[in-house]
């Protein structure tokens, strides 16, 4: 089980609502799928699956939605509204729900809290979701090492199938949805959509060029709507609530709240955090540093998020906001970093990560961040080349502009943020031979000289 | 010798002059066909068929019928992979003891050819019938396979592209793409750290993470993340 942080008493709570209260009940242990059932209903679970059925109607439950302005928790933020109703429109025989709970990320256990903590809202969310688009298949990806996870959502699946929920005629509407779950593993890349599709199909991980988007040509050639778990784990409470409910909670462009993996030197955990907070309330959930410590930097986003100084702390945690100084939401991970940690030598593993990780469809990702890697190398080995820095810039911004999928636009930024906000740190190595922080051991030669 | 000034330059004229008046030797390559032995075979390499595999069963005959013993394969590329390489021992880390043993045309023991063993397709075919050979399903299959047997052999990987209808290299892309999946023997030695070398990304970068936050630096918590996958294992 992984452990989920206290928020301030102010914060506003929608995913994890009734987690708390569902943990303390016996039967949420999970030997009887249809008790848990019957314990989650008493306490509102379906209820917005009802709502969507009854009173809205698909057109109704996509209008509300979309009125909500909530947007996709995966890390890109595309609009959720606008994805469904590309689906709903979309000509075809048949449509899918993908519900994607892979959670790539291995510092960031988001996804699986996710589900862990209350899998009935996920399959909820699911169930609106199909019936709003018009979907009569479903298929939750789950990491296969989680096997906590793969058993709830079937538990859950089962006795929602026995009780009416999902499957023929769901709760009278004369629509059907089979739900699945599959467990997949072996790639990092397996949480971006169109490589969870693709290898949905049996096929090679690897990104597809878009447009089309999966909304408009997805898993087996049909419109499908990916959305992460919290994304439609948020959804039951916007049919039910009312969209006007969910955009008071959060950020202007970005209502609602999103959970947050902070690591900080006391404590380790998943937090509810309302979009919009600031990156400081958001660091200060894992504790002050140490004594005699100061916060260095903060890297929000995981393995391809950015460096962020403690000068800019005080950006909302937030899609657009935190774009805008290089870093993103990504798989929702807050790392704090000390002034124990050398800047170059946490850029280098971060790159390092997503250089092994790329799936080597596009040239510039396979090959580009590797050479990051290398000049990351030389420059922590202290035999930096006089070009490196201006190589390590065009490089960037090659890879950056010959994306194909948001991995290879986004690897780059810790090494191009590392380089941006800690400039002074950078020319310590390149032209001093030294590390501030007494991690890297650079050789002492002269500036800027090649081995 | 004795010395007379200029006679090296006018030897060396004299030559000149001699070539300048012999008929020319240049041949008008693409018009005029070259002349070459009628034995000549062009440059030798293996081809593909059109489902991406070798067309050479590297059966040896070439290399035994070769006179002047000029033909040579080994059995691993550099990814520790089965197909096979052209060339001379020395750039595939072959013993040239082993080749020539082949080359004899004698059968030798070679874990390169492990992966053309034949296997018992019966297992194969029940779990193809269990998913219905669909080749939408094929991560299934191939986890069932590898549960199976172990791992995903060439022979496997055949038999179910020919039972789904599936390509043959659309199949091997996909097992060779996941982590999980394995085309080597377990007890393998040589390919077996191969596989393990690239399997830990993760765990790595996890190591590496709680390394770097401490200020001990990324590399001493479980080796650089390059270590893990970029590198090429080393073939014998």
């Amino acid at each position: 089980m992984t452990t989920i942080l206290r928020t301030p008493a102010g914060w506003p709570s929608i995913v994890l609502a009734r987690a708390e209260s569902l943990r303390a009940q016996p039967a949420m242990a999970f030997d009887d799928p249809s008790a848990a059932l019957d314990v989650a209903v008493s306490a509102g679970a379906f209820e917005g699956l009802r709502r969507a059925v009854r009173d809205l109607g698909p057109t109704g439950t996509i209008e509300t939605v979309a009125a909500s302005g909530l947007r996709g928790r995966g890390g890109a933020g595309y609009p959720t509204g606008e994805k469904w109703r590309t689906a709903a429109l979309t000509d075809a025989p048949r449509r899918y729900v993908v519900a994607n709970g892979y959670g790539a990320d291995p510092g960031s256990l988001t996804d699986r809290a996710m589900i862990e903590a209350d899998p009935f809202l996920v399959v909820e969310g699911l169930a609106i979701a199909a019936i709003a688009i018009g979907a009569t298949e479903a298929v939750v990806a789950v990491r296969a090492s989680e096997t906590e996870a793969v058993r709830r959502l079937e538990g859950v699946i089962s006795a929602a199938e026995e009780a009416g929920f999902l499957g023929p005629d769901l709760l009278g509407s004369g629509h059907d949805l089979s739900v699945t779950v599959r467990p997949v593993q072996g790639a990092y890349m397996l949480g971006e959509e169109t490589v969870l599709l693709n290898a949905l199909e049996g096929r090679r991980g690897q990104p597809e060029q878009r447009p089309p988007h999966p909304a408009e040509r997805g898993l087996f050639g049909m419109p499908t709507v990916v959305q992460n778990v919290q994304t439609l784990a948020a959804v039951p409470f916007i049919v039910r609530e009312g969209a006007e409910a969910f955009t008071r909670i959060g950020a202007r462009g970005a209502p609602g709240t999103i959970l947050v993996q902070v690591r900080g030197a006391e404590r380790e955990g998943v937090a509810e955090v309302p979009l919009g907070t600031p990156l400081r309330e958001v660091v200060a959930l894992g504790g002050e540093p140490g004594r005699g410590r100061t916060l260095k930097a903060v890297v929000v986003g995981g393995p391809s998020g950015g460096l962020l100084p403690p000068e800019l702390l005080d950006t909302p945690y937030e899609f657009d906001a935190l774009r805008a100084v290089g870093a993103h939401i990504g798989s929702g991970s807050v790392i704090a970093a000390d002034d124990r940690a050398c800047i170059l030598d946490l850029a280098r593993l971060l790159t390092g990560f997503c250089a092994t990780e790329a799936c080597g469809k596009t040239i510039p990702c396979r090959i580009g961040t590797r050479r990051l890697v290398e000049i990351a190398d030389r420059i922590v080995d202290g035999r930096p080349r006089p070009t490196d820095l201006q190589l390590l810039a065009d490089l960037s911004a090659d890879i950056v502009a010959s994306a194909l999928c948001d991995h290879e636009r986004l690897a780059t930024l810790p090494l191009t943020t590392g380089m941006r906000y800690f400039r002074s740190e950078l020319d310590d190595h390149l032209l001093r031979s030294s590390c501030p922080a007494g991690v890297c051991r650079p050789i002492a030669v002269g500036a800027g000289s090649a081995r | 010798m004795s010395f007379i000034p200029g006679l090296g330059i006018v030897k060396g004229m004299a030559l000149t002059l001699r070539r300048f008046f012999e008929p020319k030797a240049t041949i008008r390559y693409p018009e005029v066909p070259a002349d070459v032995s009628p034995k000549f075979r062009g440059r030798l390499q293996l081809l593909y068929d059109e489902w991406g595999t070798l067309k050479c069963e590297t059966c040896f005959q070439c290399a035994q019928a070769c006179p002047i013993e000029c033909i040579d394969m080994g059995g691993i590329d550099t990814k520790g992979r089965y197909h096979v390489h052209w060339g001379p021992p020395e750039q595939y880390g072959e013993r040239r003891e082993e080749s020539a043993l082949r080359r004899s045309g004698r059968t030798v023991p070679d874990k390169a050819y492990e992966h053309f063993e034949p296997i018992d397709t019966d297992r194969v075919e029940a779990i193809l019938e269990d998913h219905d050979h669909d080749p939408k399903r094929m991560l299934q299959i191939l986890e069932a396979v590898q549960a199976e047997l172990g791992w995903l052999p060439v022979a496997a990987l055949k038999h179910i592209s020919f039972r789904t209808g599936a390509y043959y290299a659309l199949i091997y892309g996909t097992a060779s793409y996941y982590r999980h999946l394995r085309l080597d023997p377990p007890g393998d030695a040589v390919q077996g750290r191969a596989f393990d070398a690239a399997r830990p990304a993760e765990s790595t970068y996890l190591s590496g993470l709680g390394a770097a936050l401490e200020g001990r630096g990324a590399a001493a918590g479980g080796g650089a993340a390059t270590a893990a996958g970029v590198s090429a294992p080393a073939v014998h």
